[in-house]
């Protein structure tokens, strides 16, 4: 999930995001943005409604291409990446909105999120089950503990499109974690989520962190990023208005016309 | 059993059977991959024409009555293995320019668009296979192991061979994790892509295997009725297979084997009792109404067919499981 080199270097950027831009039908969603989000730590993105957070994490992420800029991956180019080829590299992005799997389980759904699967081979077709059949055994003890972590055990063979929209969260989450990410990608995991799931999805964040992940997370509810993140990128209009830590843009006054002051 | 049952009754196994590899060829596609290929019948078109022209022997035979490319004579089952190596090659190159993009309206528009280019093109390049008169007079295979009654019954050995063989390779793909990783590309393409699936590759693949499948389904077919025209593979034909796997149970190998016997094969033959009445060619016409109606009313009320894609539960593995018996892991 996170490696020993993550854990031990925490001062150097392992994102760095470079003057990107992208428009949408000639309207700039994401002018000029740069910033950067160190290794082993949670960086939270906020801004009002429009700021382009959504927009930056789907140029990280590879499912849009920016107009111009670069995205750096612990100090390599994935600009030119398509988003299969990021997530190999270990960049793993959720969804603002649920997108699980509907038609599988959810056990099923964490074993997708496995990389480098022998079973997904087309030679699986020459050789069958007896290709695939022992890292499968292994997965799926992963995977079972990691159900077991995050409490849902007993839900593992229920249809993941039969779930509440907080358990969707979480095994989204869940499901990232089987990938192996270095860099985790969290598109608003609390959204539409009650209080006390809220809670829950918090403190796995809060332990994912203190294991060394690195994560860039974008959230509307400030006392969770204050809780959660060493650093804050404010973004307004397309632009990276502020970066720094949340106790202290708290006090900033572009930071409260932006966004605190709605 | 007179002869004449025996013929309709192998018959009827015959097409059950061609009718199960086709089903089975589109599932993987459409229920699994979830990519609607409307150009479906043509791939089955190709792995008959193809097993034709490897059968019939120079075009000059017969007085030279038919025109058509190489007029090869190779042995069983070389023309059928063949037809369905030239239905993955074509589905190849068709689905590099498909499947680059992910929308499935875009595809089904692209594979619509190409089944009727390619009809237009076989009807009017009449050297290629003869044009809209078709091939006729295909020899049968194996037809010197078995007398002429007894050779129908040979032939739907040989058909539930194929069927055998082609399951088992079927079976391997939706039973393991490359079939998972599908099915879950079906429902959510852009997060198996953010999880690190190379979906155009898989999507690629996928449509190269299924569609070899329905080109041998369509090289089996030629060899058993012994003749093949631009009539027979109209693109509306792929609506039968699509709605007898949407009634049977799209993503379930075994719904999609119910669908084919109730949709291609049973409502086929329930209507082909109904005398005709109306202006000429109306039953015909109203076939299609009512397999399109079929279609409509299971997607509205039964969307998941009569037997539904099946619930995957694994075993716990031994190792989680202190102080109780050790089951064996595997996918159930």
């Amino acid at each position: 999930m996170t490696t020993t080199e993550d854990r031990r270097d925490r001062s150097r950027p392992f994102l760095e995001v470079k003057d990107l831009r992208r428009d949408f039908g000639g309207v700039w969603a994401v002018d000029g943005a740069s910033f950067e989000a160190q290794a082993g730590c949670i960086t939270a993105l906020i801004g009002p409604n429009g700021a382009g957070k959504s927009t930056v994490v789907s140029l990280v992420g590879g499912a849009l291409r920016p107009a111009s800029g670069q995205v750096i991956l612990d100090g390599q180019d994935i600009t030119a990446l398509e988003p299969h080829e990021r997530a190999r590299l270990g960049l793993v992005r959720t969804y603002q909105m649920s997108s699980e799997f509907g038609g599988l389980t959810v056990l099923e759904n964490l074993l997708v999120g496995v990389p480098r699967q022998r079973g997904e081979r087309f030679r699986t077709l020459i050789y069958g089950k007896r290709y695939w059949r022992e890292q499968e055994e292994s997965e799926l003890v992963k995977a079972l503990t990691l159900l077991d972590r995050f409490s849902m055990t007993e839900k593992k063979d229920e249809f993941a499109g039969n779930l509440s929209g907080g358990q969707k969260r979480l095994l989204e989450i869940m499901r990232s974690l089987m990938a192996e990410p270095r860099l985790l990608l969290l598109d608003e995991p609390m959204a539409g989520v009650n209080p006390t799931l809220a809670r829950e999805v918090e403190g796995y964040l809060s332990a994912l962190a203190s294991e060394g992940l690195t994560m860039l997370l974008i959230e509307h509810e400030l006392d969770v990023v204050e809780r959660l993140c060493e650093s804050v990128v404010v973004m307004a209009q397309g632009h990276v208005i502020a970066t720094g830590k949340m106790d202290e843009l708290r006090t900033r006054t572009e930071v409260l016309n932006a966004y605190l002051a709605g | 059993m007179s002869q004449a049952v025996s013929f309709y009754a192998t018959t009827i196994l015959v097409y059950f059977g061609v009718d199960i590899l086709a089903c089975w060829s589109f599932n993987l596609q459409y229920g699994v991959a979830g990519v609607l290929n409307f150009a479906f019948i043509m791939f089955q078109a190709v792995g008959a024409y193809t097993a034709a022209v490897l059968t019939l022997g120079p075009s000059s035979g017969n007085g030279g009555f038919q025109q058509y490319i190489l007029g090869w004579t190779l042995p069983f089952p070389i023309p059928i293995l063949v037809g369905g190596v030239v239905a993955g090659a074509l589905a190849y190159v068709v689905g590099l320019v498909a499947l680059r993009r992910l929308r499935s309206d875009y595809q089904a528009m692209v594979m619509l668009v190409i089944s009727v280019i390619a009809t237009l093109i076989v009807t009017n390049q009449t050297n290629l296979f003869n044009g809209p008169a078709g091939l006729s007079l295909i020899p049968q295979p194996l037809s010197s192991l078995a007398s002429t009654n007894s050779y129908p019954w040979l032939f739907v050995g040989v058909t539930a061979l194929i069927c055998v063989i082609v399951y088992l390779f079927v079976h391997r793909v939706t039973s393991s994790p490359l079939g998972r990783t599908l099915r879950a590309t079906r429902d959510n393409e852009d997060a198996a892509q953010a999880l690190g699936k190379d979906v155009v590759k898989l999507r690629l693949f996928i449509f190269v295997f299924s569609n070899a499948i329905a080109g041998i389904s369509g090289a089996l077919l030629v060899q058993f009725i012994g003749a093949w025209s631009p009539g027979s593979w109209l693109y509306v034909e792929t609506l039968v297979i699509l709605t007898a796997v949407i009634v049977g149970g799209t993503g379930n190998n075994a719904g999609v084997i119910l669908g084919a016997l109730l949709v291609p094969v049973a409502f086929n033959e329930a209507t082909r009792f109904i005398p005709p009445f109306g202006r000429p060619g109306l039953v015909d016409a109203l076939q299609w109404i009512v397999i399109a109606l079929l279609a409509l009313v299971f997607l509205w009320f039964w969307p998941r067919g009569i037997i539904p894609e099946r619930r995957r539960r694994f075993k716990v593995p031994a190792i989680l499981l202190v102080g109780t018996d050790p089951p064996r892991s595997s996918a159930s």
